[in-house]
Order: C-alpha cells, then structure tokens, then sequence
C-alpha cells in the first residue's frame, strides 16, 4: 500500500526491542558484574527508501517486517562490582525511546484516519 | 509482555533489599540472637533473571540470588551494667552503621522508583499503541 506504513511500523517494532533492553538495564541497576546493553538497528529506512525492488533478486529488496539489529555493550566506567549501569542516562534513553515510540504511533494512526477518510468521502 | 516482568522482578529484588535493610535497622542493638552471639548484618546478592524463552532477545530482568551475612567483626563496648557484658564488662554489638544502612535504602528507594517509571512507561506505549486505528 503505502511505504510510510512499512517504515512506521519498523520504528515502532524498533521501539518495542529497544525498551526491552533499556527496562533491563534499568532492574539490573544494582546487579554485580551485569553491563548495560543497547540495541543499534541497521537501515532501519533505508531499502524502503530506496527503490522498490519488485523481485527479490533486485539490489536492495528488503524482506518485509524483518529489521536487523545488534546488541552493543555500553563502554561505560564499571564501579567496583563490575556494574556499569547509569541509572539517570537509562531512563532518559527510556524517555526518549517512549517518545519516539508515541511519535511513530501519532503518525500511523493519522495515516489511518487519512485513508479512513479517503474511503469514506461520497 | 515479558517487558512487565523484567519491570516487576526488579521491585520484588528491591523490595527484599529493603525489608533486609529494615531488619538491619531494627537489629542494630540486638546483642543475643538465637544462634548466639550479636546480630549478624545481612546484604543482599542480585543476579540476572531470564524472563524469555527467546534466546535471540538479549534482555533480563533480576532476582535476589542470596542473602549473604556481612562478615565485619562485631564492635566491642565497654558497658559492665549490660546483661550481656562479658567477665571484663565488654558487650559485643552488631557492627551495624545506620548511616550506611539509610544510604543502601536511599538507593534501593531510588532504584524503585526509577522500575516503577519503566513500567509505567513501558504501560504507556502499549496503551498508545493500542488506541490505534480508532477514530
């Protein structure tokens, strides 16, 4: 149908997995030895931005839904039992994460009251 | 949903840690205890918790793993009118500093509290995802 759906509901799929991570770090804030993670996602846009590829064999077809991540380690300063968990700086990552969630959510939702419309007009 | 999970692990640990600081604070006077001997300081150990069956999601919440006793000798005073003062008058208190024990519950408050937001953010997203698609 339209693209814009395809790219929305990666970053909302990409919010989900990334808050995920974050609620982690935050309960293990206290966890001797545990280091606090993050996800970074691969063109999370980009082969939907570029070209549509019509046959899967066409450079830069993307499979449909499947967003590629990877699971970093922060390079923060452990504390002595090991633990590099930053409280303050996991929930303002969790803030901003929520808000790009909301703001993915925001858009869909009125793409969808615009095709809503668009059927409904006589 | 393994998301709340991680979330209410997480207050449950912290809310062991504090019933033990409690018991710490409550105890820091306590010279004869069943096993003998003053009051024994207790901390608690954290661990991570698996919460998914999906090995490829790298996310855990935490569990009280143990409760360890803190090994500091106790501290010798000197107070002969003390029931359980020793032949020379000494008595052996817990070594309990309750300076320490309300910074430990100050943190453990703090990191409730810093769970409780997670979860209510974390309630807040799926709300707002599921108001989807309504007028």
């Amino acid at each position: 149908m339209d693209k814009g759906f395809k790219i929305l509901e990666r970053m909302v799929q990409a919010a989900d997995i990334r808050q995920k991570v974050i609620a982690s770090n935050i309960a293990n804030s206290d966890t001797p030895g545990f280091k606090a993670k993050d996800v970074k996602f691969n063109n999370l846009f980009g082969k939907e931005m570029k070209l549509s590829a019509t046959n899967p064999k066409h450079i830069g077809a993307g499979k449909a839904g499947a967003i590629s991540s990877r699971t970093e380690v922060e390079d923060n300063l452990s504390w002595e039992d090991r633990n590099n968990v930053e409280l303050n700086v996991e929930v303002a990552k969790m803030t901003e994460n929520a808000l790009l969630h909301d703001t993915a959510v925001t858009i869909l939702s009125s793409k969808i009251k615009m095709f809503k419309n668009a059927i409904r007009t006589k | 949903m393994d998301i709340f999970k991680v979330s209410a692990s997480a207050l449950e640990a912290q809310r062991i840690r504090m019933n033990t600081i409690a018991s710490n604070m409550a105890n820091a006077q306590t010279t004869k205890t069943d096993a003998g001997g003053p009051y024994v300081r207790k901390d608690v150990v954290f661990s991570p918790m698996q919460v998914t069956s999906n090995p490829a999601e790298k996310f855990e919440g935490v569990k009280v793993r143990e409760v360890v006793e803190d090994n500091k000798p106790p501290i010798t005073i000197y107070d002969p009118g003390h029931p359980d003062a020793d032949e020379n008058g000494n008595v052996s208190m817990p070594n309990i500093n309750v300076i320490e024990e309300m910074v430990n519950m100050m943190m453990a408050l703090r990191a409730y509290e810093a769970n409780v937001r997670s979860f209510n953010m974390s309630k807040g997203m799926y709300q707002k995802a599921l108001e989807l698609g309504r007028q």
